[in-house]
């Protein structure tokens, strides 16, 4: 029995989904990533001063510290940093 | 008295509202923004006279004690001097207000040790200095003339390369602001490029498990908005705000002008020289200068005949070196300038009302 035209058009639609998956999910971690490596970087410029790199801003990123200092404990991991790299802040 | 040209310009009714009075170390800024603020409020003016010199001696020159709040030293004049320290505490104060909500509890104590040590940070006193200045201005120049608490404000800054760097701070940050809120521009593009590209779920990283966790999505007028970086972008675009402000009030003749004093002496002109370069490579408009402590005319004696015959060549070289800026000659006084009498005497030689000798040439 040949399959109902419904059934030609739900394997159709099943099997373009998985594509997309397969297609889309390589480009999910690339814009992933991407976002997080801009992320990172951020947290780099608001907390440069404490890192010993000068920053004329230092003042100014303060007020920048509520808002990514729960972020810390992953970034200081992911940049290779086993502890907190600042001394006035321990978070492990 | 023409009132379009310096010094009465600054007296028009449609003069400046915002005056800086710099200079090097000791040649009288403090005098001659006293004087000033005293016309002005002569004149019917509601003045401030703000000192932002850490080590202030306007309060000095008056023989008052002065803190950071208006004080009124006569009808129409009152005077502060500006108090960063007490500045930078009020502003470590709101961040940690701004921290309640956003921060797990447990990490307050952590989040206070950084707050405490940045007291300490070379740049929190000249930042809060920057900040205070912008505010006034921006409070001054928000209401007209006759409305608002200031028709005018009149700056005694601190020496010369404190208060160069003061004026070029807000340029400098709002560079700095640019580069942050780029950085937010790109994750957000990656957020957005992200989000399309699942249709709206929640997108995960393959292979890297909770990769995204830490982005806190949250469910916003139908689409799906990072919380976070919304208020990030936001804390920075209020201060960009505030910065671009800061200069564009800086550098509007029509709002400030910057009044430079100077004495006939080697070091000071030299001093002048390259700070007005640098006045210029930043655009803050120069409106005058004031030529300060020159000596009298008249019987000297061969001692200071001798120091007046020097004081010709320095003379001649301001002449030569700011032709195009307008300078009034202020003489030197049999007595030091203290006290309202004669700081009252200052101000009627700059507005040019008593032996007040236009510079020749």
């Amino acid at each position: 029995m040949t399959p109902s035209r419904d059934e030609i058009k739900r394997r159709l639609e099943h099997a373009m989904e998985l594509l997309r998956e397969f297609y889309e999910g390589r480009h999910r971690g690339a814009l992933a990533r991407s976002r997080r490596d801009e992320d990172d970087l951020f947290m780099l410029l608001v907390l440069s001063e404490s890192m010993g790199i000068p920053n004329p801003a230092s003042y100014y990123t303060l007020e920048l510290l509520p808002l990514v200092m729960d972020r810390f404990h992953e970034w200081h991991l992911r940049m290779g940093m086993e502890h907190s790299p600042l001394d006035g802040f321990r978070c492990c | 008295m023409t009132r379009s040209v310096f010094p009465g310009s600054l007296l028009a009714s449609d003069g400046p509202r915002i005056l800086f009075v710099g200079g090097k170390g000791g040649v009288g800024k403090t005098t001659t923004a006293s004087a000033l603020a005293l016309e002005l409020a002569r004149a019917g003016r509601r003045c401030l006279l703000v000192s932002t010199d850490p080590a202030h001696s306007l309060g000095d020159i008056f023989g008052v004690e002065l803190t950071a709040t208006p004080r009124k030293l006569r009808g129409g004049l009152h005077a502060l001097e500006l108090d960063p320290d007490r500045q930078v505490v009020r502003y470590l104060d709101q961040v940690r207000e701004n921290m309640q909500g956003l921060v797990r509890p447990a990490m307050y104590h952590e989040i206070e040790r950084q707050l405490e040590l940045s007291r300490q940070a070379p740049g929190a006193v000249e930042a809060a200095t920057m900040d205070r200045i912008s505010q006034l201005m921006a409070d001054t120049v928000r209401r007209p003339r006759g409305e608002g608490d200031w028709d005018v404000l009149v700056f005694d800054t601190a020496p010369t390369g404190h208060t160069l760097r003061l004026l070029s701070l807000p340029e400098i940050m709002a560079a700095w602001t640019d580069g942050l809120l780029r950085t937010r521009q790109r994750s957000d593009a990656w957020g957005r490029a992200l989000e399309r590209l699942s249709g709206g779920r929640a997108a995960e990283a393959p292979g890297e498990g909770d990769e995204l966790s830490y982005i806190d999505q949250v469910e916003e007028g139908g689409g799906h908005q990072d919380a976070r970086s919304r208020r990030i972008r936001e804390v920075l675009l209020e201060r960009r705000r505030k910065f671009t402000r800061a200069r564009r009030l800086l550098l509007d003749p029509a709002v400030t002008a910057f009044i430079w004093v100077l004495i006939p002496e080697k070091l000071p002109i030299l001093e002048s020289e390259k700070a007005i370069r640098t006045l210029d490579e930043h655009r803050v408009p120069v409106a005058g200068m004031v030529v300060n402590r020159v000596l009298p005319r008249g019987d000297l004696g061969a001692f200071l005949e001798s120091r007046r015959a020097q004081e010709e060549e320095y003379l001649a070289r301001i002449r030569k070196h700011f032709s195009r800026i307008p300078r009034i000659q202020v003489p030197l006084l049999a007595r030091d300038v203290e006290g309202m009498e004669t700081l009252e005497q200052v101000g009627r030689i700059l507005m040019g009302g008593e032996r007040g000798s236009p510079p020749p040439g």
